[in-house]
């Protein structure tokens, strides 16, 4: 008998382990590799850091050991040896700001920053002069300009590793050549010849030199490029961060013959040279994979980039409709908030600014749509998308992407149903931030896009989405679940689509309510009855 | 009647329980996925779901092979034979103190309305949970263009497991013995009631497989169709499959033949045989002797073949073999009564001094016909101070009357026959005296 209970007991307890012991094995290693991922390495593909400092030490080169007194000497020189590359520039965006753009309607058109309408300054056309201070080219003033002359080509702007080259903020792409003062910091004349003989693969400082000044100021436009991400630290950018993996712009965005990697919608509209994350990281970058099949319709950005401007402000809102306010002496207004950003000025409205952004969310796949200038606008009272970012759940292309959304009241034609190109900046009084006068900026303007001005305006509001790629943060910084799989989450206005712990049937939901109440209730009186009942037989 | 039995197989009980476990835990974290709470955390929830929902697809696949070698998937075969009483003690019978319509037996141990709501659950509600949740776990592989249908699928049949398990919990205490009937899921054992025909039914079946007696089943043309496990041990046969379908004839010596012959057709006419000492030929050649017993079997009242048991007496016999060749082979006639008077036992010697031509004519006969009217009062006197008082006759002249009415006269003598201390009967021999007297009569002439 003691033995019987004895084998019982032992074989209680080996059946308990060979069930339990399976399950709690699983269980650690599955906690193992969640852990580990968690500090562990990343698994990179296709992505070879490039060893080679100074391919060539151009200071050693005769030709650039002169005198150079015009810039266009200095591309004479590059272009004596480097005699195919110029034409590569010349096909690329950074020089013709136009491509050729198929259209929804079926239309083939030229469309680019050149002849884009936006929400910042509006128009490049009729404020050329002003704008093209970020051309790769010099002197780009006006329509005049040719796109066909190799030597206006501007080499050094993206090739010049001294960090001393600087373009005139009025020069319309001509270096700067006098001393100036612009936002308390003294720039000196560029000098040439030391520049030229100090050229080789474009650094942050290149690319951040505009790029990060778009809008015409500090993280003006994108919101994901500013001048943080010259110093940047792991929490900035996790690839870019200075002290880890200080990862330079062409890193990622690679260049095949002077054509970049990398889009910005706000003037693109097709799905090709995208930049993405999977050609390093793969489609399963996760060890967990319900995250991996996550890729399948979130774009990597919708998680790890959770807030954008995490430095310097970003302008979220540009109300030109409030422009022309003066003082009592008749003079244009500067306001600033507290931290400094200038929130009012007469000649350009009022301007919301944020930091550490959270983004918007749509679908998106790699195509978008453009107001283009002369386009009519049917409803004028409804908000105008400039750009429009396609896209849904349905489309196998498409993803979820974060985007920074623009808005702002621009002025429009309400007779014609065009938004104006108005004149803003020159130093005639047509100029808006001259003479104060919309009437006569929107005639100069849009004469000068061959579009009709009936003499009437009035402001529209507008949208602008712009796409969020930039600082991406640490692993451990990424959006949880939660944020998006509840009910009022990051991506409830992302429609087309059932996401679990979003969306509902109150349907089923009441339904299955109703079940178990009544199953609840059910059982309760059953059981009340029972009590009842039993007590009168006890007393029968 | 009630009997303390083992319903719940080990499997049964795991299953059950790994079942509460998983569901429990699928549904709790289900649940967060739907956003109903925070409890886990999100990413926790969704991992232990898939877990979770992993181990639930391994546990069905165990059950299913389960439930289909053991053959247990028979107890959830619906059936609408007291559907509606079970229906109607839970509405309203119940109230009244009703006794449960239908006995909790280890053979039957879900009532009509569990069969059905049992089987619906394991054919319905877990499939479809199980199957709408993978779709839900591969949407994306199987290209399926929205998760919606089956999250409401999924989401509303969650809702209904719910609404089970708490209709389950709740019926547990309509038992009789609530605490018992819970107790029974974690022990396997709960005192439930037996249907004492169906109880007996079992009984008797295992008292035939198990038996030491040797059963056996012949058809009307003498062929095999049965025999148990001590049979075939008593004839030395290793497999069943060698002895059904052959004639029983190979189970005697030529010599003994007939004898089984004449029993099969006597029984085969309606007769009974209750236990003859016979000799059986083993499959190896070698002799066993054993009692058989014999009765017709029949099907819609017509006799369809025979069956009976036999039971080794190879011990007993090898004892007793020389003497009772002895009795059986001698001239004298042997007879056994017993207690009632009733002939038990009688050998060939005594037949024929009886001119009998039957044995089975005399066997359970009482001793009053074997005299004539005279002549029995001195028999009855014998008969009462042997059985009564023990004593022993030790020879006596009677007179005997023979089957065709003729009248001899034999030399008898009778002993008590005794089990223990008890007197069970009267035996002794008779020994022939006609032809002794007809030579006396002729020497007095």
């Amino acid at each position: 008998m003691q033995n019987r209970k004895y084998r019982k007991i032992v074989s209680f307890i080996l059946s308990l382990t060979a069930i339990v012991l399976p399950w709690l094995i699983i269980l650690s290693i599955d906690k193992e590799i969640v852990e580990n991922n968690a500090s562990g390495e990343i698994e990179i593909i296709n992505f070879q850091k490039d060893s080679l400092t100074n391919r060539v030490d151009h200071s050693q080169f005769e030709i650039l050991q002169q005198e150079f007194t015009e810039a266009s000497q200095v591309t004479e020189a590059c272009i004596s040896c480097h005699n195919e590359r110029h034409h590569e520039v010349m096909s690329s965006s950074h020089w013709n700001w136009d491509r050729e753009t198929v259209r929804a309607n079926g239309d083939t058109v030229m469309f680019g920053k050149k002849d884009a309408i936006n929400n910042f300054c509006i128009s490049i056309t009729s404020n050329t002069w002003k704008c093209t201070s970020c051309h790769a080219g010099y002197g780009w003033k006006d329509n005049t300009f040719d796109f066909g002359e190799a030597k206006n080509v501007d080499c050094i702007v993206c090739h010049d590793n001294t960090g001393s080259y600087k373009k005139d903020p009025l020069g319309s792409g001509m270096p700067l050549d006098k001393k100036i003062k612009s936002n308390g910091k003294v720039h000196f004349p560029v000098k040439l010849g030391y520049v030229a003989q100090n050229v080789g693969t474009p650094t942050v400082d290149n690319c951040g030199k505009c790029h990060f000044y778009g809008g015409g100021g500090d993280n003006v436009k994108h919101g994901d490029l500013s001048s943080d991400l010259y110093h940047a630290d792991k929490n900035m950018d996790v690839h870019m961060d200075q002290a880890g993996n200080n990862m330079s712009c062409v890193d990622c965005h690679e260049t095949n013959q002077h054509n970049m990697e990398g889009k910005v919608y706000s003037v693109s509209s097709a799905n090709k040279d995208r930049m993405s994350c999977q050609k390093c990281h793969t489609d399963a970058p996760h060890v967990n994979n319900t995250l991996n099949k996550h890729t399948e319709k979130v774009a990597c950005q919708t998680c790890h980039i959770p807030e954008y401007a995490k430095g310097v402000p970003t302008k979220m809102n540009w109300d030109w409709s409030t422009t022309g306010r003066l003082d009592e002496n008749g003079e244009a207004i500067l306001e600033k908030d507290s931290t400094g950003m200038v929130v009012y000025k007469s000649a350009k409205g009022s301007f919301e600014w944020a930091t550490h952004v959270k983004p918007e969310y749509v679908w998106f796949n790699g195509k978008a749509e453009h107001y283009m200038a002369g386009d009519l606008i049917e409803d004028t009272t409804a908000v105008l998308q400039i750009n429009t970012l396609l896209g849904e759940y349905n489309d196998a292309d498409s993803k979820i992407i974060p985007v920074k959304v623009h808005r702002g009241k621009q002025i429009i034609d309400p007779v014609n149903k065009m938004l104006i190109t108005p004149h803003v900046y020159g130093h005639d009084s047509t100029a808006y931030g001259e003479g104060f006068n919309w009437v006569w900026a929107s005639a100069a303007g849009m004469k000068e896009s061959n579009l009709p001005f009936s003499g009437e305006y009035s402001f529209i509001s507008t949208e602008m989405y712009w796409p969020i790629n930039h600082m991406v943060s640490p692993s451990g910084e990424s959006l949880t679940c939660i944020e998006c799989h509840s009910r009022d989450g990051l991506l409830a206005n992302v429609d087309g689509f059932y996401m679990p712990g979003r969306d509902f049937s109150a349907t089923v939901d009441i339904l299955g309510i109703l079940m178990v109440l009544l199953s609840l209730s059910g059982v309760a009186i059953h059981g009340l009855i029972r009590y009842i009942k039993k007590d009168c037989i006890a007393c029968d | 009647m009630k009997k303390r039995t083992y319903i719940y197989k080990r499997f049964e009980r795991f299953w059950h329980w790994m079942q509460v476990l998983l569901i429990g835990l699928l549904t709790l974290t289900g649940f967060e996925i739907h956003s109903s709470y925070n409890l886990f955390g999100y990413a926790e929830a969704v991992r232990l779901h898939d877990i979770a929902a992993w181990s639930f697809a391994v546990l069905i696949i165990f059950t299913i092979f389960w439930h289909f070698s053991v053959g247990a998937w028979k107890q959830y075969i619906p059936s609408t034979k007291l559907l509606k009483a079970q229906f109607e003690y839970y509405i309203s019978g119940i109230f009244k103190g009703a006794p449960h319509p239908t006995k909790k037996t280890s053979y039957d141990k879900f009532n009509p309305l569990q069969r059905l709501t049992y089987l619906g659950f394991k054919v319905f509600i877990i499939p479809i949970q199980v199957i709408s949740g993978f779709i839900y776990m591969f949407y994306g592989d199987l290209m399926i263009g929205s998760l919606e249908v089956m999250a409401y699928i999924h989401t509303l049949f969650a809702f209904g497991l719910i609404a089970f398990v708490i209709a389950h919990v709740y019926l547990i205490s309509t038992s009789d013995e609530p605490i018992a009937s819970l107790a029974a899921m974690i022990t396997g054992w709960e005192e439930v009631d037996i249907d004492p025909k169906e109880e007996h039914r079992r009984h008797m079946q295992r008292a035939v497989d198990k038996s030491i007696a040797g059963y056996y089943r012949l058809d009307a043309r003498g062929k095999f169709l049965d025999v148990n496990a001590a049979w075939l041990k008593m004839y030395k046969c290793v497999d069943l499959k060698n002895v059904v379908g052959k004639h029983y004839s190979f189970t005697r010596t030529e010599d003994d033949i007939q004898e089984l012959n004449s029993i099969f057709k006597r029984v085969m006419g309606g007769e009974t045989v209750i236990g003859i000492p016979v000799v059986r030929k083993c499959k190896d050649g070698s002799i066993g002797r054993h009692i058989l017993s014999m009765n017709p079997t029949f099907q819609a009242g017509e006799i369809i073949g025979v069956e009976g048991f036999i039971i080794d007496i190879e011990d007993l016999d090898s004892m007793k073999r020389p003497m009772s060749y002895t009795i059986r082979n001698s001239n004298a006639g042997y007879y056994r009564l017993n207690k009632g008077g009733y002939y038990e036992e009688l050998n060939d010697a005594w037949l024929k001094m009886y001119k009998c031509e039957n044995k089975d004519n005399i066997m359970g006969k009482h001793y009053s016909m074997s005299r004539s009217k005279e002549d029995l009062v001195r028999l009855d006197e014998i008969f009462k101070q042997v059985t009564e008082i023990g004593e022993t006759i030790t020879s006596e002249v009677a007179r005997r009357r023979c089957k065709d009415g003729s009248i001899g006269k034999h030399i008898l003598s009778a002993n008590p026959v005794y089990d223990g201390t008890e007197i069970i009967g009267m035996e002794g021999f008779i020994l022939d005296i006609s032809s002794l007297d007809e030579e006396k009569i002729a020497v007095d002439k």
